[in-house]
C-alpha cells in the first residue's frame, strides 16, 4: 500500500513537475506581453516575439507555430491555451487542462503580416533546432523561396551548426541571398562571382533570376534602363507578337484573324451581299479582307491592321529585353558567371551522358554476348535468346519469393539463373538445333517457334502483370560526382558485372582447353574435328554457355527494369544489332558493337531528349547504313576463318 | 507463250478454278447476295485471309524461291494500308466537314476547309495542320500510285544498299527486321504525321458509298481481294517459271556459283525483292479497309516473322503451299483464340486454348521445321506422287 502510494507520488512528480515549471515560465512571459499577443499588429508584435525568442524556452517554437496556425485561445482571465481537437491544452506541455471548457475561450487570429513575422522567428528557431531533420527542413524551405528577411536568421544559425554538410548548405544559401539581395553592388558582385563553381540547380536558378528580363516596346531605346538586348521582329520575336505589344501601347487597330473577319462580315450581310459584293464570291481570304476594308471605310466595322500598317509600325518602334535588375555591374557579373557555369555544366553533362552511354552499353553487352558466342561458333541466330533473358529474370523473381533477404537471394539467383538457362540451352541444342546445322535460316524460325511458346508459357505461369525484382538496399540510390553527374548504383553494378563477364569470357576463350576448342570450331569445324576435337560437344557447351550468360543478364536487367514475359523481346533486336555491328564470333567485337550502339542511342537521345522513339528510329537507320560499309561488323574475322 | 506457260503449270489453273469457286460459294452464302449463312464479319475475315495469302505468296517468292529470308515484308504491307487509309480518312472527313460548313452564310474558303479537315483528323495528336506526307491524300489516283511507289521505292533503295554490299543470310534477315522495327517506331511517334499510335481508323467507311451496307461492301472487297490474289498468283507463277525462275532458284541454292556463271545476281534479287514489296503493298491496301483500322503495332517485327511461319508451315518453294499455310494458320488461330476450341480438362489442370494456342503454335512450328521441312505442300506432293 505504501509502496503503491510512493510509486504514484513518484509518477505524478515526474510528469507534473518539469511541466509545471515551464508552464509557469511561458505563461508568465505571455502574460507580460498579453496585449500584443491577443491583438497583434505587424508593427507592434516585434518586442513580444523578440522576448519569446530570447527566452530560450524549449516550448516557444511550438507555441509560435500554434499561434501562427490560429490554434491559440485566450480565457477570460487572460491565460493562454492551445486548443487541439476541441480540448484546451497547456501552452507548454500540450497536455489537456481540466476545468477549462474550450467553448468558452476566445480564439486569437493573427493577420497575414503578423504571421509572416512569426514565420521569420520560427525559421530562426528551426535553423538552430537540435533535430537535424528539422534544420534540414528549414534550409529546404528557405532555398525554395529566397527572401531578404532570411539573411539575418541564417547568418546567425551558421556559427553553431555542427553538421558540416548542412553548414556548407547554409553558407551557400547565405551566398545566394547575398547575390540577390546584398546591400552594396560590390557585395553582390563578390557573391555572384562565388557562384562560379556552383553547378547546383539552386545556384543556377539564382543567376537566372538575377538575369530575368521582360520584353518592352518603345519608340526609342530608353537610356536609363538596363537593356539586355534589342529584339528583331521576325527573327527574335514573331511579327504578330511584336505588333500586339505595340498595339496595346499606341492604341493601333488590331490584327484580325481569318475567323474574326468572317464573323464581322457575316454580321453585316444584307440580302446575300456584304459591302456591295455577293457572298458567293468571298471564297478566298484576299476577297474577304478587301470586303472588310470596304466595310471599315463606311464605318460599319472598326478598321483592322493591314500588312502595311504592321510593317510601318514595327519599323518605327523598338522591341527590347530589359533586365529586372537595374544595376548594370551586377547583371554583367551575373552574365559572365553564368557563361562560366554553363560551360562547366556542359562539360559535366557530357560526362554524365558518357556514363549513361557506358551503362547502356554494358546492358547491351550482357544481353548480346551470349548471342554472339553461339552465333560465332554455330552460325546460328537464336531467336529464343530474349526468352532466356526472361527465364533468368523469372528465376531471380522466384528465388526472391523463397529467400526474403535480398542480398542473399541475389547471391543465390545469379548462379541459379545460369544453371537454369544453361540447362535450357543445352536441351534446346540437343533437341532442335543439332538437327538443323545445315539449314541456318530454318534454325532462326525454329528458335522463333520456341520463343513464342516460351513467352506464352511464362504468361500462363506468371500472369501478364510485371513482377518486381527488388535490388538489395545497398544498391539503392545514386553515386553523385557533382550536381550534374550522377549514376545509380544498380547501373554501376551492371557495369561491373559486364566487366567481370568480359574478363571471364576472355579467360575461358584464351586460356582454357575449352576456349581453345571453341575457337578452333569457330574458325573451321571440319579441320577441328580432324584434329580430334568433338565439334558436337563443343557446340553443345557453347550453346549452354551463351544461354547461361543470357540468364545472368536477365537477373541484371530485371533489377532495374520490371520482369515481364515480353522483356526478352524488348532486348532481342538490339542484341542482334549489337552482334551484327560488332562482328561475329569475337568478344571484342561485341564489346565494340555494344559501346557503339549504347553511345549512339544516348547521343541521339541527347539531341532530341523528348523523343526516345525517334532516337531508336535514327539509330536503326544508322546501323542499316553502317552495315553497308562494314557488312561483317566492326571486328571482322579475316582470311580463311571468315568463311563465307 | 501464255498457253505454254499455263500448260507447264497446271496447278495455276487448278488454283484459279478453286479461288473462283470459293468466291462464288462465299457470295452465295453471304448476307448481301445470298442466303445469309455467313455473317458479314466472317466474310471480312475471309477477305482479309485472301489478302494475307497474297502477301504470303510474295513472301514465298522472295524466300522460298530466291532464298532471301526477309523479316520486313509486313512493313510494305503496312505502307500500302497507310497509303489507302490516308485517302479513305481524308475523303470521308472532307465529306463530313463540307456538310457541316455548308450552312454558313459565307461559303468557306479552301483554306478553311483544309484546316477543318486537318483539325478533325489530327486533333487526337494535338496537331491542326496537314503534314507534307498528306500532300496527295485528296486524290484517289495519286494515292493509289503511292501504294505501288512507296513500297517499291523503299524496297529498291533498301535492297540496292543491302545486296550491293553482299549482305546475305541471317544478316539480311536481321537487317530487314531492323527496317520494319525502325518504321514502326517512327510511326509510333505522335508527330510522325500519321496519328502516332492511334493509327488511321474508320477505314471500313468507303467515301462515295455511304448508302451501301457493310454486308455489300464486304463482298466487294472479297471479290477485289480474290481478283488480286488470282492475278498475283499468275504473275508470280510466271516469274518463277521459265529461265528467270531457274536463275532465281539457282541463286537460292548457290549464289556464288550463279555469279560465277555470269549472271548479275544482285539485279535478280533486287527485282524479286522490289516486285514482292509492291505486291505486299497492294495486299495491305486491300486488307486494311476490311480491317477498318491500321496502327503501327501492325508492322512490328513479329508480324513479319509470322508471315515466314505461314510460308514455312505451308511449305516453301510452292505458291499453293504459302496459300495453304496462311489459310490453315490464320483460321486455326482465330478458331483457337476466339474461343471456338473446346477446353481440355486434364483433371488437375484445364487447358484453355486462348492461353495455350501460342504454345501449341510455337511447338508445332518447331515440329514442322524438324520433321516436315516441305510443310503442308509437301504432303500434297506426296499424294500426287502416290497417284502417279
Amino acid at each position: 500500500m505504501l509502496r503503491a502510494f510512493l510509486a504514484l507520488l513518484l509518477l505524478t512528480g515526474l510528469t507534473a513537475q518539469p511541466g509545471h515549471a515551464q508552464e509557469a515560465n511561458l505563461q508568465d512571459l505571455l502574460q507580460e506581453h498579453q496585449a500584443q499577443i491577443i491583438k497583434p499588429s505587424r508593427t507592434k508584435v516585434g518586442p513580444a516575439i523578440e522576448a519569446l525568442a530570447s527566452s530560450g524556452l524549449p516550448s516557444v517554437p511550438l507555441f509560435l507555430e500554434k499561434w501562427r496556425d490560429k490554434n491559440v485561445y485566450v480565457a477570460e482571465d487572460g491565460l493562454f491555451y492551445v486548443v487541439a481537437g476541441g480540448t484546451a491544452t497547456d501552452v507548454s506541455t500540450g497536455e489537456p487542462v481540466s476545468g477549462v471548457d474550450a467553448d468558452t475561450l476566445d480564439p486569437i487570429r493573427p493577420n497575414g503580416g503578423v504571421r509572416r513575422v512569426i514565420n521569420e522567428a520560427l525559421v530562426e528557431f528551426q535553423l538552430s533546432d537540435p533535430d537535424i531533420t528539422r534544420r534540414t527542413e528549414a534550409v529546404d524551405a528557405i532555398s525554395r523561396n529566397l527572401d531578404p528577411s532570411q539573411v539575418e536568421p541564417l547568418s546567425k544559425a551558421i556559427e553553431n551548426e555542427t553538421n558540416a554538410a548542412l553548414k556548407l548548405r547554409k553558407q551557400r544559401l547565405l551566398n545566394y541571398l547575398a547575390a540577390r539581395y546584398g546591400e552594396t553592388t560590390e557585395a553582390r558582385i563578390d557573391a555572384i562571382k562565388a557562384l562560379k563553381d556552383d553547378l547546383s540547380v539552386d545556384g543556377r536558378a539564382v543567376l537566372s533570376q538575377i538575369l530575368a528580363t521582360s520584353t518592352e516596346a518603345a519608340p526609342n531605346l530608353p537610356e536609363d534602363e538596363n537593356i539586355a538586348r534589342v529584339l528583331e521582329p521576325g527573327t527574335d520575336i514573331s511579327r504578330a507578337d511584336a505588333y500586339a505589344m505595340i498595339e496595346d501601347k499606341a492604341d493601333l487597330p488590331p490584327v484580325l484573324s481569318a475567323s474574326e473577319i468572317r464573323t464581322a462580315l457575316e454580321a453585316n450581310v444584307e440580302g446575300a451581299k456584304v459591302a456591295g459584293v455577293s457572298v458567293g464570291t468571298l471564297t478566298t481570304q484576299d476577297a474577304r479582307a478587301a470586303a472588310y476594308d470596304r466595310l471599315a471605310a463606311t464605318g460599319a466595322v472598326a478598321p483592322r491592321a493591314t500588312e502595311d500598317t504592321i510593317g510601318e509600325t514595327l519599323a518605327a518602334w523598338t522591341i527590347y529585353d530589359v533586365y529586372d535588375e537595374d544595376d548594370t555591374a551586377v547583371t554583367e557579373a551575373a552574365r559572365d558567371t553564368q557563361n562560366a557555369v554553363n560551360t562547366r555544366v556542359g562539360v559535366s553533362q557530357t560526362a554524365d551522358l558518357a556514363l549513361d552511354a557506358i551503362s547502356l552499353a554494358s546492358i547491351y553487352f550482357l544481353a548480346a554476348i551470349g548471342l554472339a558466342i553461339t552465333f560465332g561458333v554455330m552460325g546460328v541466330i537464336n531467336m529464343a535468346h530474349g526468352e532466356f533473358i526472361m527465364m533468368g529474370a523469372y528465376t531471380g523473381y522466384v528465388v526472391q519469393q523463397i529467400i526474403p533477404n535480398y542480398t542473399l537471394s541475389l547471391v543465390v539467383a545469379l548462379p541459379l539463373a545460369f544453371i537454369v538457362t544453361f540447362a535450357a540451352g543445352v536441351a534446346m541444342e540437343r533437341l532442335v538445333i543439332r538437327h538443323l546445322y545445315t539449314r541456318p535460316l530454318e534454325t532462326l524460325l525454329a528458335t522463333f517457334g520456341i520463343s513464342i511458346a516460351l513467352q506464352q508459357l511464362a504468361k500462363n505461369i506468371f500472369g501478364t502483370q510485371a513482377r518486381p525484382l527488388t535490388s538489395p538496399s545497398w544498391l539503392d540510390g545514386n553515386w553523385a560526382i557533382n550536381d550534374v553527374i550522377s549514376i545509380s548504383y544498380i547501373r554501376v553494378a551492371i557495369f561491373v558485372l559486364a566487366l567481370i563477364f568480359l574478363g571471364l569470357l576472355l579467360f575461358i576463350l584464351k586460356k582454357t582447353r575449352l576456349g581453345l576448342e571453341v575457337r578452333a570450331v569457330t574458325q573451321n569445324p571440319r579441320m577441328a574435328a580432324s584434329m580430334g576435337i568433338n565439334p558436337d560437344k563443343i557446340k553443345m557447351m557453347t550453346f549452354g554457355l551463351g544461354s547461361g550468360i543470357a540468364g545472368i543478364a536477365g537477373v541484371a536487367i530485371g533489377l532495374y527494369a520490371k520482369v515481364t514475359s515480353e522483356m526478352g523481346a524488348d532486348y532481342i533486336v538490339q542484341s542482334f544489332m549489337t552482334v551484327v555491328v560488332g562482328g561475329v564470333g569475337n568478344v571484342w567485337g561485341t564489346l565494340a558493337g555494344a559501346t557503339m550502339i549504347g553511345t549512339l542511342q544516348k547521343g541521339i537521345e541527347w539531341f532530341n531528349p523528348s523523343n526516345t522513339l525517334a532516337a531508336q528510329t535514327y539509330m536503326i537507320l544508322f546501323i542499316i547504313l553502317f552495315i553497308q560499309f562494314r557488312p561483317k561488323g566492326i571486328v571482322a574475322l579475316k582470311g580463311r576463318a571468315a568463311g563465307d | 507463250m501464255n498457253r505454254s506457260f499455263l500448260a507447264q503449270n497446271p496447278s495455276v489453273l487448278w488454283f484459279l478454278v478453286l479461288l473462283g469457286l470459293f468466291t462464288l460459294v462465299v457470295t452465295v452464302l453471304s448476307e448481301a447476295f445470298g442466303v445469309g449463312f455467313l455473317s458479314t464479319s466472317f466474310v471480312k475475315t475471309l477477305g482479309k485471309t485472301l489478302c494475307l495469302c497474297l502477301i504470303a505468296i510474295a513472301m514465298d517468292v522472295v524466300w522460298g524461291y530466291c532464298g532471301i529470308l526477309s523479316l520486313g515484308h509486313f512493313a510494305f504491307f503496312g505502307i500500302g494500308g497507310y497509303a489507302i487509309g490516308m485517302w479513305l480518312m481524308y475523303a470521308r472527313t472532307e465529306g463530313i466537314v463540307a456538310e457541316s460548313l455548308s450552312n454558313q452564310i459565307i461559303p468557306p474558303t479552301s483554306q478553311e476547309l483544309q484546316d477543318a479537315i486537318a483539325s478533325q483528323i489530327f486533333g487526337v495528336v494535338g496537331a491542326s495542320e496537314f503534314p507534307t506526307l498528306w500532300t496527295f491524300a485528296h486524290s484517289l489516283p495519286l494515292q493509289l500510285l503511292m501504294i505501288l511507289l512507296v513500297p517499291g521505292l523503299l524496297a529498291l533503295v533498301f535492297g540496292w544498299l543491302a545486296f550491293r554490299s553482299r549482305v546475305t543470310g541471317v544478316y539480311l534477315s536481321i537487317l530487314t527486321q531492323a527496317m520494319t522495327l525502325a518504321l514502326s517506331l517512327y510511326l509510333f511517334q505522335n508527330d510522325s504525321g500519321l496519328r502516332g499510335n492511334n493509327g488511321l481508323s474508320g477505314l471500313q467507311n468507303i467515301p462515295g458509298a455511304e448508302g451501301v451496307p457493310q454486308s455489300v461492301i464486304s463482298i466487294w472487297f472479297l471479290w477485289g481481294s480474290a481478283l488480286a490474289l488470282g492475278l498475283g498468283y499468275v504473275l508470280f507463277a510466271w516469274v518463277v517459271s521459265g529461265k528467270m525462275g531457274s536463275v532465281i532458284r539457282a541463286i537460292r541454292d548457290d549464289e556464288t556459283r550463279v555469279r560465277f556463271l555470269g549472271y548479275h545476281v544482285e539485279t535478280y534479287k533486287l527485282f524479286v525483292f522490289t516486285l514482292t514489296a509492291v505486291v505486299a503493298g497492294i495486299a495491305g491496301a486491300l486488307y486494311y479497309p476490311q480491317a477498318g483500322i491500321i496502327n503501327p503495332a501492325e508492322i512490328a517485327p513479329i508480324a513479319s516473322i509470322y508471315l515466314a511461319v505461314w510460308v514455312a508451315i505451308g511449305g516453301r518453294g510452292r505458291l499453293y503451299g504459302a496459300v495453304m499455310g496462311t489459310v490453315v494458320v490464320t483460321l486455326a488461330s482465330s478458331w483457337f483464340t476466339g474461343g471456338g476450341a473446346p477446353d481440355v480438362n486434364l483433371g488437375v489442370y484445364t487447358i484453355q486454348w486462348t492461353d495455350w494456342w501460342l504454345v501449341l503454335l510455337g511447338f508445332s512450328f518447331v515440329a514442322v521445321t524438324l520433321f516436315f521441312p516441305q510443310g503442308l505442300g509437301g504432303l500434297v506432293d506426296k499424294l500426287k506422287g502416290a497417284k502417279a
